[in-house]
């Protein structure tokens, strides 16, 4: 992004609304913040709709606050209820179909490592886990099996949220859901596992209960799909909505599934990833 | 085709495009009034007429004057901004197109996927729309023929908009200047 | 890196001096896309359409294309011709008969978010049961897409529109997908003369900055943009918004008929139009009418030919005037349903004029003695 776009044209500076002085004046373009920084800074998120209590809205303002360059990241989403905060984000970003996000993003991605040779474009894909592990699977296990330089994050609240909270793939077996009225017959699905066979350089399972332990998650996604291969990182983001919690339990049920390994954290790090990191992260402090 | 007439609305429930109804978009140096090609010169001083007969004239301007984004814009944005001020015109710009939640602001900002409550709140009865994505201005411009009865301009740098009351092509620096010319002589002669 | 120079479009298609070939359909797609200056091609395997992408990855090796892959299948493919072109480059593909149909909501998605994808379509039937040979039933499925539709005829059509495509579809006024169609088989694995450009020569780039939306590389505003967001009726957004948008998208499909005119000489191609008794056709079925004109003549009855190019837009006007004085339409067809028939009695005076046949299907050759048959039948009325 070039610095000339986040200046006014002087004609019109005076009517332009609040929110975009702001960005001008305190958005994160260029200034390197971090999730620490959270509350001094203008997010990218202006608005959203998302119920009380949404672990995904969480999540999406923690990835936000963490991207390592959001003046060159585009995003690609899908149906779901992250695309009902898309519109409202301060980024150029993609609402696919439902499924073909990692398609849309191999194409994407392509196209402006052609235009721009010599600068970072970060693609990066935030689905649900509808999106990610069902409808979608293949085209994002394609995506991995190619080795495009693409950061997938899964939005997991354990079921089709956007829709009315019917069973999806990433459904602990036994929940009683919509379309799931005597329980889910099968086991969550193992998608961090299948993404380490499938070719991701980094793979990690996060929730949103330790912010920084996050951001280092999405930073590590991110720079190892620029240089290294494909990235998965899989959140794990509650819905009080429907299942039926409120609101204000939802980072207590997050701690509480990470506490007894319900949810299981894991990371999974090649070693050309790590070789990668290590020179990045030597030397610096992290928590 | 009959020929169908784009005139200011309320046109209905859901006016049809015009381009579909058999009107064409001009030819460089000629332009669109009311869906019918005029040479260009016609159809600024049919612009002109307008904006000094307004009772409550607005301009639009959209993100490709807004911003700085590349050479040329803040030079074309001066022009539009004195055009407008000297038309004794307001301004309220639309910096994106995307449908905000809650609601829009009307008094401050147009939006396409909502246009007509801006128009209403502010009781607009002339609009100039410009810098403004050409799929979006269309999108808008229906939606403001349906719903109002407000008479929209749209000065396109690109090949022109059917759905505006009057649109000119390919409009640039030359354009607004030449309309910023004609309206300072008009008023100095009233 | 192959030595080319930009020309003009104007240049390219009426003053470059062209060779004679004798190729495939297949050939002609690699001989267009060779001189159409094209960023990303994208591919995925179907019979009759496999050989054109095969080729297209040879010159890819060759360093007329900059990027090629080939996708997992043909709604990914699809898909990421789609994120490509978001991201503000020209890209082709192809596909035909069931990848077609397995692709089928990109193509509204395409026409919706204004994305000037040139597509190739070999058409071939449509399962079930599965047969690879051609049949043309797959564009009635794809009328009401807003996608532009050009049909060639054969080979030489297929190199020309395909070239054309790409000019008429990124205008900024129109910048909607173009789909080429022509016959599995009957087009693509036949050798034909195929009058070509010289290949030293190349369209002009794509410019995404012309397009009538924004381009998602976060370096034009706004940067709060999203392609494309829920529209939907409620209290926030109008209820006309998504229903306006619909309609700007007919529009632009309109606003491609004064290119269809410029670059393609029109949406149609009239052959002896004052005959009382007149074939309507496109893609072989032209072909098979052609012949039957031969033998109608030899018999001492007068044919005229209407040839459609564009299918949408459609020549409503055209065919109306074409036909006013006629005594019968025939439309002749390679598909069971009839969809060209369809479309002209709706736009005709007097429809029951209109012949809606001969039709075969299924792979079926189509006789020009069953087109005969018609003309016999009108020529004696």
């Amino acid at each position: 992004m070039s610095k000339q776009m986040l200046k006014m044209t002087s004609a019109f500076a005076d009517v332009m609304p609040a929110e975009y002085a702001e960005l001008v004046q305190s958005g994160p373009f260029g200034k390197g913040y971090g999730v620490a920084d959270l509350g001094s800074f203008k997010e990218l998120i202006e608005e959203h709709p998302l119920c009380a209590g949404c672990g995904l809205a969480l999540a999406m303002r923690l990835i936000m606050a963490s991207l390592p360059t959001p003046e060159d990241t585009v995003v690609v989403g899908s149906t779901g209820c992250s695309s009902l905060a898309f519109p409202q984000i301060a980024l150029h970003n993609i609402h696919s179909l439902f499924g073909n996000q990692n398609a849309v993003a191999s194409g994407l991605k392509r196209a402006l490592k052609l235009r721009f040779p010599d600068k970072h474009k970060d693609v990066l894909v935030i689905a649900g886990d509808g999106a990610t592990a069902d409808i979608g699977l293949d085209m994002v296990m394609h995506s991995w099996f190619r080795g495009e330089n693409i950061a997938t994050i899964m939005l997991d609240n354990e079921a089709y949220a956007n829709t009315g909270g019917q069973e999806s793939g990433m459904s602990p077996e036994g929940c009683v859901l919509n379309m799931a009225p005597t329980g889910k017959k099968f086991k969550k699905i193992a998608l961090p596992e299948i993404a380490r066979e499938a070719g991701c350089a980094y793979v990690a399972s996060v929730t949103p209960v330790q912010p920084r332990k996050l951001e280092k998650a999405v930073r590590r996604a991110i720079l190892v799909a620029r240089e290294v291969g494909p990235t998965y990182l899989q959140i794990f983001v509650p819905c009080p909505t429907n299942y039926k919690f409120k609101p204000q339990e939802t980072l207590a049920k997050a701690k509480q599934k990470e506490k007894d390994q319900t949810y299981p954290l894991r990371e999974f790090i090649t070693p050309e990833a790590q070789a990668f990191l290590s020179a990045l992260e030597g030397g610096r402090k992290h928590d | 085709m009959s020929q169908y007439r784009v005139m200011a609305g309320p046109e209905g429930y859901l006016p049809p495009a015009a381009a579909c109804q058999g009107v064409t978009l001009p030819e460089v140096g000629w332009a669109l009034v009311e869906g019918r090609h005029v040479p260009e010169q016609e159809a600024l001083s049919a612009i002109v007429d307008k904006l000094l007969n307004a009772k409550r004239p607005f301009f639009f301007p959209g993100p490709n004057l807004l911003w700085e984004w590349k050479e040329g814009v803040a030079a074309k944005a001066n022009a539009l901004r004195k055009l407008a001020d000297t038309a004794g015109a307001r301004v309220i710009p639309m910096p994106d197109y995307r449908p905000k939640y809650p609601m829009i602001n009307p008094a401050i900002e147009i939006n396409p996927n909502h246009p007509n409550l801006t128009i209403w709140h502010n009781k607009i009865d002339v609009c100039v729309f410009a810098g403004v994505h050409c799929h979006y201005a269309n999108v808008a411009l229906k939606i403001i023929r349906g719903g109002t009865d407000c008479y929209t301009i749209a000065i396109c740098g690109e090949a022109g908009h059917e759905d505006a009351n009057i649109s000119l092509r390919n409009a640039g620096i030359p354009q607004i200047e030449a309309l910023t010319a004609m309206v300072a002589e008009r008023r100095r002669l009233s | 890196m192959p030595e080319q120079r930009i020309v003009s479009p104007e240049f390219m298609f009426n003053e470059a001096a062209r060779e004679e070939q004798f190729i495939t359909g297949s050939e002609a797609v690699r001989e267009a896309i060779k001189r159409a200056n094209v960023d990303m091609a994208i591919s995925y395997p179907i019979t009759p359409q496999s050989e054109s992408m095969h080729l297209v990855g040879d010159i890819y090796a060759e360093g007329y294309i900059k990027e090629y892959y080939r996708g997992e299948n043909e709604f990914a493919v699809m898909s990421s011709v789609a994120g490509a072109a978001m991201g503000g480059v020209r890209v082709f593909t192809a596909t035909g008969g069931p990848g077609t149909m397995r692709a089928l909501e990109m193509f509204p998605t395409w026409a919706g978010a204004r994305l000037p994808i040139v597509c190739a379509f070999f058409t071939r039937g449509i399962n079930s049961p599965l047969t690879i040979q051609p049949d043309t039933i797959e564009m009635a499925h794809l009328l009401d897409t807003g996608m532009i539709m050009l049909h060639a005829e054969d080979a030489q059509d297929l190199y020309d529109m395909i070239l054309k495509a790409f000019i008429i579809a990124e205008q900024t006024e129109v910048h909607l997908p173009v789909g080429v169609f022509a016959d599995g088989f009957f087009v693509t694995h036949t050798r034909d003369k195929v009058r070509v450009c010289p290949v030293d020569i190349k369209l002009p780039a794509y410019l995404p900055y012309s397009a009538p939306v924004p381009v998602m590389d976060m370096e034009n505003v706004p940067i709060r943009q999203m392609r494309d967001p829920f529209v939907m009726k409620s209290n926030y957004v109008s209820y006309a918004a998504h229903a306006s948008w619909q309609q700007e998208v007919m529009a632009a499909a309109e606003r491609a008929r004064p290119f269809i005119h410029k670059y393609l000489g029109g949406l149609v191609e009239v052959e002896n139009p004052a005959a009382d008794i007149l074939l309507l056709a496109g893609g072989t079925a032209v072909c098979q009418s052609r012949e039957a004109m031969v033998m109608a003549r030899e018999e001492g009855i007068e044919v005229g030919l209407i040839k459609l190019k564009s299918v949408r837009p459609f020549p409503g006007d055209e065919l109306r005037a074409l036909t006013a004085k006629a005594k019968a339409v025939i439309v002749p067809e390679f598909n069971r349903v009839g969809w060209l028939s369809r479309e002209v009695r709706n736009v005709v005076e007097h429809p029951d004029r209109i012949v809606a046949g001969p039709r075969v299907f299924g792979g079926m050759t189509m006789p020009p003695d069953l087109i005969m048959a018609e003309i016999r039948r009108y020529a004696r009325e």
